[in-house]
């Protein structure tokens, strides 16, 4: 039992120190960028000091990773017996899955305006890498003010033998994954010449439902640590039992549109996009209705 | 033919306070269920199956009707 408790302290100091070093690591990045965008837009030559500090923040972009993979954790963790979850618990679990999502992104831009720069394009992706890392720099500070300040005991409830929590989290991620994907997803319709089967409809898929899968399996993992091992109460198999009805309704409804509206083109781009659109719309009404069913009582 | 206007009604909540003011929680945790499902029953949004009503009032010590009924509002 002391061993758990040392180890929950261990993750909460690291968890805090990581935030500091994440911020600073963002606070470097913006100097950074700030020298280099107006020479790279230009097209100058990038010095080797320069090259050198580029590996300092992909070196960042680990830090983050793993600040927000911890921090999405103790937030779990702490919701998990909260005695009332929350809006703005929500709202910092879904900026914390978005930031996670958004290193992705924050990658694929550096490594998009590194090539262009090299080649002599424009690199219009400085207009999205700014908004997304202060996006997530806002993240991090607030995340790190709850691990110091929100975490108490007070707000919590002791031994909880049939969780209900983390059952109403899988679905706010859910259905944050699930409009995700969808919008990326859509976004094929009108860039369908930029769209690539394996980046778009494989990996941004593969991507996307991770933040999914850990709180699935999370949540798996707390179940076999139940005493009875049964997994949804009856209520909870109600719900889901009409929430996956619900789902095979719309689903259908939606997959029929589908073919019917890109009927003349069914060999165009709707023949890479179908299956992610499928998996995020079942998703996303999976969860909803999920939530809507459990939030009714 | 007579409509049946019944609904299924309850005394959970009266119970809970009349024993110790027991949490919801803590008569989850005894029955088995998550306090949703607790909160719900109270609340008249869900109907408990047998065995549960059974378990609950066998955690009560009284007998089932006792705590559950059928109301003709």
């Amino acid at each position: 039992m002391n061993k758990y408790k040392d180890m929950k302290t261990l993750i909460k100091y690291a968890t805090i120190t990581l935030g500091f070093i994440s911020s600073l690591f963002f606070v470097f990045n913006f100097f950074l960028f700030a020298k280099l965008h107006p020479k790279m837009i230009r097209f100058e030559d990038i010095s080797g000091t320069e090259e050198n500090l580029l590996l300092i923040v992909g070196i960042g972009l680990v830090v983050f990773l793993t600040f927000y993979l911890l921090s999405l954790w103790r937030i779990a963790n702490y919701l998990k017996n909260a005695k009332e979850i929350k809006s703005y618990n929500i709202i910092l679990l879904i900026a914390g899955i978005l930031s996670l999502l958004f290193v992705f992104s924050d990658w694929a831009l550096l490594t998009d305006i590194h090539r262009q720069h090299k080649y002599g394009f424009d690199q219009p992706e400085w207009l999205l890498l700014y908004p997304i890392m202060i996006f997530q720099f806002i993240t991090v500070i607030v995340s790190v003010f709850f691990h110091l300040f929100s975490t108490t005991k007070k707000n919590q409830l002791k031994n909880i033998e049939k969780d209900s929590n983390i059952f109403q989290i899988a679905q706010y991620v859910g259905i944050t994954c699930g409009v995700l994907g969808l919008a990326l997803s859509s976004l094929g319709f009108l860039y369908s010449r930029a769209w690539s089967l394996t980046i778009h409809s494989v990996m941004g898929p593969i991507i996307l439902l991770t933040p999914y899968i850990l709180v699935v399996i999370y949540w798996f993992v707390i179940k076999l640590q139940e005493r009875d091992r049964v997994f949804y109460d009856e209520k909870q198999i109600l719900d889901i039992g009409k929430s996956a009805f619900l789902t095979l309704l719309t689903s259908v409804i939606f997959m029929i549109s589908l073919f019917i509206t890109n009927f003349s083109n069914l060999n165009g781009i709707v023949s890479i996009l179908w299956l992610p659109l499928y998996l995020f719309f079942v998703l996303f009404i999976f969860s909803s209705a999920n939530l809507y069913y459990t939030k009714r009582s | 033919m007579k409509k049946n206007n019944q609904k299924f009604a309850n005394n959970l909540r009266r119970f809970r306070f009349e024993n110790n003011e027991i949490s919801q929680q803590e008569l989850a945790n005894k029955v088995g269920v998550s306090r949703l499902t607790i909160h719900s029953i109270e609340k008249g949004k869900f109907v408990p199956s047998t065995y549960l009503a059974l378990k609950i009032a066998h955690f009560f010590n009284v007998n089932v009707e006792k705590i559950f009924y059928l109301s003709n509002e």
